[in-house]
């Protein structure tokens, strides 16, 4: 591995500013599964790492006070998520895909924010073919082995984004606090990621100098269920081929606010609006779910080897909306 | 190893002066000598097993080499460096984390646990008695890993449950595939007994491994836990493309690097690496270079990282060359030529042709039959994948080489060695105690040893070698894949009358075996026609991997089969009964033969008749289907040895074996114990060591327990009649007795056989295939340790599933380099995709061979494929005719 430094942040700003003078060359590392991985293979060379596991205060879950809102640390790590009481209880989704990423031992050390914010897992990406993601000038999934890349959103890249958590924190209609040198801002989930068409060389909206620090869950709303769900190819440490985080709030069985968000087919989440709008209003059934299937892979645009992610995602949103339903 | 270094070395080349070829070696540099610009350190304190460590660590070193390496804490291994595989697991605060992904720095003023502080000095932990007992470790390669994920549960869930096991141990992988056993011993459930004969004195008992106290005690050394005073470290350059001529290689920049010791390549090294081809001179560094990861240059220097860090500014000017990756296209006309005589390997009488078997005639054959199936069948490169990446260290002393490595035949290992290297072979001493798997792709020496032989002479200092999880993926070899043209007749009432074959199979650009594919020999027909083409092609080296020829060729022969039984409508148990083998290619008889009672057995065992019914009946999302499929394997008999010192009342039994995770060395402790009539435990053995055993065939081809154990059962009658000579009044003598049989079998055959019977369920939404039930069924001769060998077997078949599921080695094709090599690429079974494997053994007499026994390495692994696909198409009516079966296939397969 590559000679570095580390240096431990004393507070995300200190981070930020760490960030702010190091300028590239310098990352943040809170578990470090992948990112050192990542220097191994000399994917990322940065000279200083800032470790955030020192900060206080971002390695826990609470409720706001008065508000409702759920506020979980970016440190927290995704076992910690997993097995949280209130995270289980309310935002089950959340809690099913942190507890099914990669595996037990990554879970103890990855970080929500890790999750989040961790690059592609293309396998050109990962052996270093000179992508938009390494500053080239084109992507070699488009034409080449693209079994697991994009059906939607693609263009110029064809990554998919590889949270699991991802997808569910957008279906929950989260917010990210950011922190930068000079202070801090919020997101909304769904506006965090960044699709190749604004920028290919990134797959979120942080600057080099910005750290994601909390993520903020909206009061629970009575009636709401959610789950997370995955398509795999192998049990256990691979990423989703197709995964689908699902929100409902019902009352009486009545679908009032539904919201659909697709992992592993898109180079950022996949917000299905109009399934979600299709959902309001009804009850769910046999034939609502087919019609939601359908109508959630309208636009897909396979690649060459990628076709059957579309059958995937359609069957896949059909069962699992089923399942919330029973 | 990729694309994106181009870049990097033009500019290198821009702002580099060239200058003439660099010195091969020179010493340190005064910069370095003197300790100039020493890079920065930090002192922490480690609470490892509840002693406190301060130790000064550089910010990127990892944790798992500052307890390897600073503390000598070897018992946790690295496996991948990745965080993929669970080798290098240990306990965080009590929680299980992957020690290769931590920094050192993070550990600071933490509580670490490790495999070294389960036991309390001899007093084992239950869960490593259980380990021993249930026969957890096979390699032991991630015995360490999975024992500090089981820890941590049990200490959260005394009493957890299959699945939660199963869950717990997901992200520790286990190569040999021995998911079954870890998983009981966890639960400290017993394992059922697997055999049917009583068992003779110590031969037939299900006793535990020998060594499984080392194995699970972190205590066993692996060549990688050697350190010598003075090592240094090499590392290796590969080639980024698949086929490139190399115009310059510049050294001048990573020879001045402070650290670096000696860069090797082409230029300076003209070693032949002999059995790394058989048909043309192979040498460790080749121009051109014909696949990604083909060797390109050495470099040695005072550590790893320096090492890494010199390849890395080693400037390579490549011509790139049109290259081909498929074997049928390779033999294309126009397809460019990876060597200049042409991309069919040259056969051993040296025609330029394809191999070839023929009996009979099958234009006749074809013509008496009712029904013809004709179809094609496509395998892939499947990696090895064994734990333990290659590694080696090398001494010399004077003019004596010793060699550490871990190999599956250190007599092999010396003997290329000595032969490479130009030395005779008794200067040449190997040594492999401990090694962790290699299912065939540690056969022979490796290049690994030859370059540490060639670092370490130049140096004159020891030199260890390490290669990365992606340099043993690419660099090595692997399962070759093949392409498989079908074509076979039978009558209405379903008998064969004609076989034929027309088979390619991609070897790279060398060839290190055979090539062949096996299968149509499990079959009674007249008239058969088998040609078979090892082709070059630019992809990486395929060669031995468990049971070689064998999974891929009896996936589509067993599929073109139960293609005929469902088109005459036969129910496939009694089609094979008609047309199973009685005498190898019908003419030569069998020593023993029980295929037909595995099928009749294994059938009854699997409730067949109540499962079965005609292919594509299930309806509706998720189908269920039943598959079947035979297999066979060689059981020879050949030269190998063994010597017994009967001393102070003790046996001693030297033989040169390795263990590569089969419990040779407890099979062959037991054929001693039983031949001497004495306890296991009066047994001491002496193995892996070129200077201190003699000969031994080496652990490939299943030939260890019919080779070697057949030596020592004659070793053993020498020592009985030199008692018996004594008056049984041995005294204070030592009695040593030695054998080196040449046994025959009268010109007969002599094969294990089995039969695999699963049921699949298959989701036809989702595209998932799920192993519901597998019952394996083999006939293996006098089985001399049901433990260890229901292990094999449980291993062997679990293997197989993933090879028919999903495991594959992925090539770009415009670029032809390979996009996933390692654990998380390759999708090696983990846990999670292990069902359970349930293991009969049929025992017949057999008049040959060590009390009858025959083999269990390879056999398991042989009808795998073949019977999950059947089971496939019984669920689904579709074939899928592309490994692995993988979703997208599955899909297209319904469509």
């Amino acid at each position: 591995m590559r000679r570095f430094t580390s240096v431990s942040a004393a507070s995300p700003i200190d981070a930020a500013e760490r960030l702010d003078v190091e300028g590239r060359r310098a990352a943040v590392i809170g578990g470090g599964s992948d990112l050192l991985g990542m220097i191994k293979d000399d994917l990322v060379t940065p000279r200083v790492l800032v470790n955030l596991r020192g900060i206080s205060g971002l390695d826990d879950v609470r409720v706001v006070d008065g508000t409702g809102v759920v506020r979980i640390g970016g440190l927290v790590t995704l076992s910690a998520l997993a097995a949280h009481p209130m995270i289980t209880e309310r935002y089950r989704a959340v809690a099913e895909a942190a507890g099914s990423a990669a595996t037990p031992q990554i879970r103890n050390v990855g970080t929500l924010a890790g999750n989040l914010c961790q690059r592609p897992w293309c396998w050109y990406y990962r052996q270093r073919f000179p992508c938009f993601k390494h500053g080239g000038n084109r992507c070699f999934s488009r034409l080449g082995e693209n079994q697991f890349n994009a059906i939607f959103g693609g263009g110029p890249s064809y990554i998919v984004h590889p949270s699991d958590t991802a997808p569910t924190l957008v279906a929950l209609g989260a917010g990210f606090r950011i922190v930068g040198p000079s202070g801090g801002r919020t997101v909304p989930a769904s506006e965090f990621f960044t699709p190749p068409r604004v920028d290919v060389s990134r797959e979120n909206v942080l600057e080099a100098n910005e750290l994601l620090t909390e993520v903020e869950l909206p009061p629970a709303p009575p009636g709401l269920r959610s789950t997370y769900a995955k398509v795999l190819d192998r049990e256990a440490w691979t990423h989703a081929v197709v995964s689908v985080a699902l929100a409902l709030v019902t009352r009486d069985d009545v679908v009032q606010q539904a919201a659909v968000v697709l992992g592993g087919v898109a180079p950022i989440p996949w917000q299905l609006p109009a399934v979600g709008e299709m959902l309001v209003g009804r009850r769910v059934t046999q034939t609502l779910a087919a019609e939601a299937g359908r109508l959630a892979v309208a636009d897909a645009q396979p690649l060459a080897k990628n076709g059957y992610k579309v059958t995937l995602t359609e069957n896949l949103v059909r069962h699992t909306l089923l399942s919330l339903s029973d | 190893m990729s694309v994106y270094s181009v870049s990097r070395r033009a500019f290198l080349k821009r702002s580099l002066a060239v200058s003439a070829m660099a010195p091969l070696a020179r010493a340190p540099s005064p910069a370095f000598a003197q300790g100039r610009s020493p890079i920065p350190r930090t002192e922490i304190t480690l609470t490892v097993n509840g002693a406190s460590h301060s130790v000064a660590v550089e910010d990127h070193w990892t944790l798992v080499e500052v307890l390897r390496d600073e503390l000598g804490l070897t018992g946790t291994k690295i496996g991948c460096d990745r965080g993929e595989c669970g080798a290098c697991t240990v306990l965080l605060d009590g929680l299980p984390v992957y020690s290769c992904s931590q920094l050192a720095l993070w550990a600071d003023g933490r509580a670490l646990s490790t495999v070294e502080g389960l036991a309390a000095g001899d007093t084992l932990d239950p869960l490593q008695q259980a380990f021993i007992d249930g026969d957890g470790p096979q390699c032991g390669f991630c015995t360490s890993g999975q024992l500090m994920a089981a820890k941590a549960l049990v200490t959260a869930n005394p009493t957890p449950s299959r699945d939660e096991v199963r869950h717990a141990l997901t992200g520790n992988i286990c190569r040999c595939s021995n998911y079954n056993r870890y998983v009981a011993a966890v639960m400290s459930r017993p394992t059922a007994r697997a055999t049917e004969r009583d068992p003779m004195n110590t031969v037939g008992l299900a006793v535990p491994r020998v060594d499984a106290f080392e194995r699970v005690t972190g205590r066993a050394q692996y060549t990688g836990d050697i350190h010598l005073p003075d090592m240094l470290y090499a590392r290796v350059l590969r080639s980024p493309y698949p086929h490139a001529r190399i115009r310059r290689i510049d050294t001048t920049v990573a020879l001045a690097l402070p650290g670096v010791t000696a860069i090797i390549t082409r230029d300076n090294c003209d070693v032949i690496w002999s059995s790394g081809d058989r048909s043309h001179e192979r040498y460790l560094f080749n121009n051109p270079v014909r696949f990604v990861g083909d060797a390109v240059a050495a470099v040695v220097a005072v550590d790893r990282h320096t090492a890494e860090a010199a390849i890395k500014a080693v400037v390579v000017e490549y011509e790139q060359l049109e290259f081909v990756l498929d074997a049928e296209a390779a033999l294309a006309r126009g397809a460019p030529s990876i060597h200049p005589d042409g991309n069919l390997a040259v056969r051993g009488d040296g025609a330029r042709a394809p191999e070839v078997y023929e009996r009979g005639n099958i234009d006749v054959g074809f013509a008496a039959s009712d029904l013809i199936v004709e179809d094609t069948y496509v395998s892939k490169h499947h990696s090895n994948a064994q734990m333990e990446p290659r590694v080696t260290v090398a001494r010399w002393v004077g003019t004596e080489l010793t060699v550490w490595t871990p190999t599956q035949g250190i007599y092999n290992c010396r003997r290329d060695l000595a032969n490479d290297l130009g030395l005779s072979p008794e200067r040449v001493r190997v040594v492999c105690h401990y090694m962790g798997g290699g299912f065939g792709n540690k056969n022979q020496a490796q290049d690994s040893d030859l370059i540490a032989a060639v670092l370490a002479r130049e140096t004159r200092r020891p030199v260890k070698l390490e290669y990365t999880r992606k340099e043993d993926a690419l660099g090595v070899h692997g399962r070759w894949p093949t392409t498989q043209h079908y074509r076979i007749g039978a009558t209405r009432d379903g008998r064969l009358q004609a076989i034929e074959l027309r088979g390619y199979s991609g070897m790279g650009p060398h060839r290190k075996s055979s090539g062949g594919i096996a299968g149509i020999e499990l079959f009674r027909c007249a008239n058969v026609r088998r040609h078979v083409y090892p082709v070059f092609t630019n992809m990486t080296v395929a060669a031995n991997f468990r049971g070689p020829a064998y999974p891929q060729g009896v996936w589509g022969i067993e599929s073109v089969m139960d293609t005929m039984a469902h088109e005459l409508d036969i129910d496939p148990v009694a089609f094979h009964l008609q047309n199973v083998t009685r005498e190898y290619n019908d003419e030569t008889p069998y020593t023993s033969w029980a295929l037909e009672e595995c099928l009749t057995r294994g059938a009854a065992r699997f409730e067949w008749a109540r499962r079965w019914r005609r292919a594509g009946r299930d309806t509706g999302r998720v189908r269920r289907g039943v598959g079947m499929a035979v297999g066979m394997f060689a059981a020879r008999l050949g030269r190998s040895s063994a010597v017994l010192r009967l001393q102070d009342g003790h046996l001693w039994l030297h033989i040169g074996v390795t263990d590569i995770g089969t419990a040779t060395k407890t099979a062959m402790a037991q054929i001693a114990a039983e031949a001497m009539g004495v306890e296991l435990a009066d047994v001491t053995v002496v193995w892996g060591d070129t200077d201190r055993t003699p000969y031994s065939v080496g652990e490939s081809g299943s030939r260890t327990t019919t080779h070697t154990g057949q030596a020592i059962i004659e070793a053993a009658e020498d020592l009985r009649r030199q008692i018996i000579r004594l008056d049984g009044l041995v005294g204070r003598r030592t009695l040593i007795a030695q054998a080196t049989p040449e046994p025959t079998i009268n010109g007969m055959a002599r094969y294990a056989s089995a039969a695999h019977f699963v049921e699949v369920e298959v989701d036809t939404d989702l595209g998932g295939i799920r192993v519901l039930h597998y019952v394996a069924m083999h006939e293996s001769g006098r089985i001399i340790n049901p433990l260890t060998a229901e292990s094999q077997v449980k291993g062997g078949v679990t293997m197989g599933l993933g090879m028919a599921l999903h495991e594959e080695l992925v090539y770009d094709q415009a670029t032809g380099v390979p996009v996933n090599p390692g654990y998380y690429g390759a999708k090696v079974m983990t846990h999670l995709d292990a069902p359970e494997i349930e293991v009969h053994f049929i025992e017949p007499e057999d008049i040959f061979g060590p009390y009858g026994a025959k083999n269990v390495g390879e056999p398991p692994i042989i009808p795998v494929v073949a019977a999950v696909g059947n089971a496939v198409f019984n669920a689904t009516g579709r074939r899928i005719k592309e490994l692995p079966m993988t979703r997208d296939r599955v899909l297209e397969a319904l469509a």
